[in-house]
């Protein structure tokens, strides 16, 4: 058989291809009769450990990868690394403008308890599009903290940052919950919730080019509008008024 | 002394801070400007800040990623500053190394931080040094070195060949220039100046007083020829009026100088502790800490690094002194961190240059010019934007590009034709109108023509023009007012007063700032002066400056990207528009990572 082989090397016919399968068949248990059991069976263990591996890889990574970070965004000086102190720890704490991001776990008030992992982005508008592309893929949901007092005069361009990040590819596909937090409640000019909705709303009609009437409740994800204020009236002591954030963030 | 100290993370949460007595004024504000104005547009090579009344000074721990400031008021001039905050740097960091090494946010926000009495000993510790440090006592003549030598060592030999040098006379603080005269021929000398009387000493130390400060700055302190007094053979047959520098220590046994010994005394600080050398163990396994993590970079690690960066930037067309500023503000940023694990320090320091120069590209407020002209449509008023820069930089072809662009959007443009000096510049603008009016006729706007021209011939009065053709823009309804200015050298200072009048007169809603990206190091000086001209003309406690930049014939250079950096670097403004060609179509928005990319491609 190995002669034939040999002799027409060109030649492989269907009737060699098969006598040399079964040849090496044949040593192949040849091999295995005189080995011993023991190192067969390690020899399949590994084998089988290795195919389960790229399995069970190939499986994680082709799915979606698991989210479970709550990004705060908004503009700058809107109160996100407070209302990050407020969530985290429940204290106050002194704030500079973030030049890095943040992170600790945050476990919602829920009865799963589920812990996310809470990121306070910068704000500033150098800073603010570099983190954002770092952390939107983890995004479960997206807090939008936006300053009340001052809104009417910024409105442009929390619009803009709210239409940039609504219209960003990896967000439209994973669509994470947007909550805006309508933050600085305490102080007396504060804008309300829903008069921050309405003033978006007509933005996006500008921003979206398209003419007609633009709601929140159209996008895919879903959007949520609710007050808080990260300083209580009384500055540093006394309780912030983060319960409807709190809320929202354990309904997730 | 101090107005405050503070500490805090890079992600904003304050760990500790002290405000002097009797200051009412928060210190959030100053320090989120200098956050604003130094860290993130990427200045910190200068470790100081003015704002207002007050100058901060900070610092950089990387490892731990804190940032130190201190405020003091701008007029008080405090020496221990800069030690001071080195000082309370180490010792918050062995303090709390325990804590900080375990970095994230839980830690900071749990953790309190209670440095108060360390500061405050810090603080007595610097103020004291400081205070002890101004009043040093001069040596006397005993301990002098010139006391030790011999007076034949200290003869000058006749026919004009230099003095001895007396190297080791370093006096504490006086570095004179000295000269060497030419003797006519002196033989024997004395040590001091005993043989002259009191008039000749006074007349020679004031010959020597005004020499010395009229002549222009001393340079080479390391070696001070002191020369020997001359002293006439015969008394006052030689009056050899050159050079007769006096080291300090014959000017203190002179009668009546003692104002010389204090005015060459300078105390000068004691040079500060070399910084702790960390990481890098020695003997064979110090290559391989290089290469495992927990090797922290240092200023001498990263040299040779930042020597080629700077040379690729500059060969990238970026002015010279903004790639040794980023490069400077590069290596603040990254002294001290520490590295991972098999990251080489050439990688650190590229992706960390690549972060800043995205960073600059970065606009710093929101650039949405036609939201802005909505704004101003329902405000019933028309937009002005104005265009100016030096000659042939492309500024009434861009305006004509910009024109068809917002023609394109819908709204209604009016050219102010301003150049009233330029031979042919309103037939260039009269054709542009016919052409845009051709491309979009006006019946197709309900027969109004969309560009309409504003001239009034040559010769005339720019800022006049500009004011009438608003006008008559408002009278009219048009949505868009384009002013085409004449180019100008940024020397040229009566013109330079001509442009700033017809702005702050007219208060354009944009100014824009026409460069051409083959501009190479001329664009500093061009921006600096034009936004210098237009502040100081100004009448107004605001006034209008550069607001964006419009970068011209992006065309031409394939990757010499670096005018785009230096402009925006300079002015802090963003690039609003590129313009990549010569026809109407060739418009385009700054795409930061792309130019990024082609600036670090090697």
């Amino acid at each position: 058989m190995a002669a034939d082989t040999k002799k027409d090397p060109g030649l492989m016919d269907e009737r060699s291809v098969e006598n040399t399968v079964k040849q090496f068949i044949e040593y192949v248990r040849k091999q295995v009769e005189e080995q011993d059991p023991v190192f067969l069976i390690s020899v399949v263990v590994a084998l089988a450990a290795i195919i389960i591996t790229c399995v069970f890889l190939k499986y994680f990574l082709t799915s979606k990868t698991v989210r479970s970070a709550v990004l705060l965004v908004g503009l700058c000086d809107s109160g996100k690394t407070l209302l990050f102190s407020r969530l985290v720890s429940g204290k106050f704490k002194r704030t500079q403008t973030s030049i890095t991001d943040s992170s600790a776990p945050y476990k919602a008030k829920s009865d799963k308890g589920t812990t996310w992992t809470l990121i306070d982005l910068p704000g500033h508008d150098s800073l603010r599009a570099q983190y954002l592309e770092k952390f939107k893929s983890a995004a479960r949901a997206i807090v939008f903290v936006v300053d009340s007092a001052i809104f009417q005069k910024e409105v442009r361009d929390v619009a803009e940052f709210l239409y940039v990040l609504l219209t960003d590819s990896v967000i439209c596909r994973n669509t994470p919950t947007l909550l805006v937090a309508c933050n600085k409640q305490d102080i007396t000019m504060a804008k309300s919730a829903k008069l921050i909705q309405q003033q978006l709303e007509k933005e996006f009609v500008f921003l979206g080019k398209k003419g007609k009437d633009f709601e929140f409740s159209q996008l895919p994800m879903r959007v949520e509008f609710l007050e808080c204020s990260a300083l209580s009236n009384k500055a540093e002591e006394g309780e912030a008024d983060i319960k409807s954030l709190e809320k929202s963030l354990a309904k997730l | 002394m101090l107005d405050f100290f503070t500490i805090f993370s890079k992600g904003g949460i304050v760990l500790w801070c002290f405000q002097g007595a009797g200051v009412k004024e928060s210190f959030t504000g100053p320090v989120n400007a200098l956050i604003r104005s130094v860290i993130l547009q990427e200045r910190s090579g200068s470790n100081s800040f003015t704002h207002e009344r007050q100058s901060l000074k900070y610092k950089l721990d990387n490892e731990f990623e804190l940032i130190f400031v201190v405020g003091f008021q701008n007029i008080l001039t405090l020496t221990y500053v800069d030690k001071f905050i080195d000082d309370v740097q180490l010792r918050f960091r062995d303090r709390y190394k325990n804590e900080l090494v375990q970095k994230g946010a839980l830690m900071l926000l749990n953790n309190s931080f209670e440095f108060e009495d360390d500061f405050q000993r810090i603080l007595r510790e610097a103020e004291e040094s400081s205070r002890t440090r101004s009043t040093t006592y001069m040596r006397a003549f005993q301990e002098s070195e010139k006391s030790k030598k011999t007076v034949k060592s200290m003869i000058e030999t006749k026919g004009g060949d230099k003095g001895k040098e007396q190297g080791g006379k370093k006096s504490k603080s006086s570095k004179k220039e000295l000269e060497k005269p030419s003797p006519p021929g002196q033989k024997t000398l004395q040590n001091g100046n005993q043989g002259l009387t009191q008039e000749e000493i006074i007349q020679k130390k004031r010959e020597e007083f005004i020499r010395k400060h009229t002549a222009g700055p001393t340079e080479k302190p390391s070696l001070p020829h002191i020369q020997r007094g001359r002293r006439g053979g015969g008394g006052s047959g030689q009056r050899n009026k050159q050079t007769k520098v006096f080291p300090v220590f014959d000017c203190l046994c002179m009668p009546g100088f003692s104002f010389y010994a204090n005015k060459h005394l300078v105390c000068l600080p004691p040079p500060p502790p070399p910084p702790p050398k960390k990481g890098g163990g020695g003997g064979g396994c110090g290559w391989v800490k290089g290469w495992v993590g927990s090797k922290s970079l240092s200023q001498e690690d990263m040299e040779p690094v930042l020597e080629k960066m700077k040379e690729h930037l500059i060969a990238k067309n970026v002015a010279a002194e903004i790639a040794s500023q980023l490069c400077d503000s590069v290596a603040k940023k990254l002294e001290g961190k520490v590295m991972g694990t098999f990251t080489t320090v050439a990688s650190t320091v590229k992706q960390a240059l690549q972060d800043s120069l995205v960073q600059i590209l970065q606009p710093k407020r929101r650039v949405d010019i036609l939201r802005d002209v909505m704004e101003a449509q329902s405000q019933r008023r028309p937009f002005v934007i104005t265009f100016c820069g030096v000659n042939g930089v492309g500024k009434s072809t861009n305006l004509a590009k910009i024109s068809y662009w917002l023609i394109e959007n819908g709204f209604t443009v009016l050219i102010a034709a301003c150049d009233t000096f330029r031979a042919g510049a309103v037939e260039q603008l009269r054709t542009h109108q016919r052409r845009l009016n051709a491309l979009h006729p006006p019946e197709k706007h309900g027969g109004q023509p969309v560009v309409q021209l504003y001239e009034k011939g040559y010769g005339k009065d720019a800022a006049g023009i500009a004011m009438e053709a608003i006008a008559y823009a408002r009278n009219q309804a048009f949505d868009v007012v384009l002013v085409d200015t004449a180019g100008r050298m940024q020397d040229n200072a009566p013109l330079m007063t001509a442009l700033a009048k017809l702005i702050a007169v007219n208060m354009p809603d944009l100014v824009l700032f026409v460069g051409e990206a083959l501009v190479g190091n001329e664009a500093v000086d061009q921006l600096v002066k034009f936004n210098q001209a237009l502040a100081d003309h100004s009448m107004s406690e605001k006034p209008r400056l550069i607001d964006g930049i419009v970068l011209t014939k992006f065309d031409t250079i394939d990757d010499k990207v670096g005018a785009a950096i230096s402009m925006t670097y300079i002015t802090g403004q963003p690039i609003v528009f590129v313009g990549t060609g010569q026809t109407y179509n060739d418009l385009r928005s700054l795409n930061a990572r792309a130019v990024v990319g082609a600036l670090m491609k090697a």
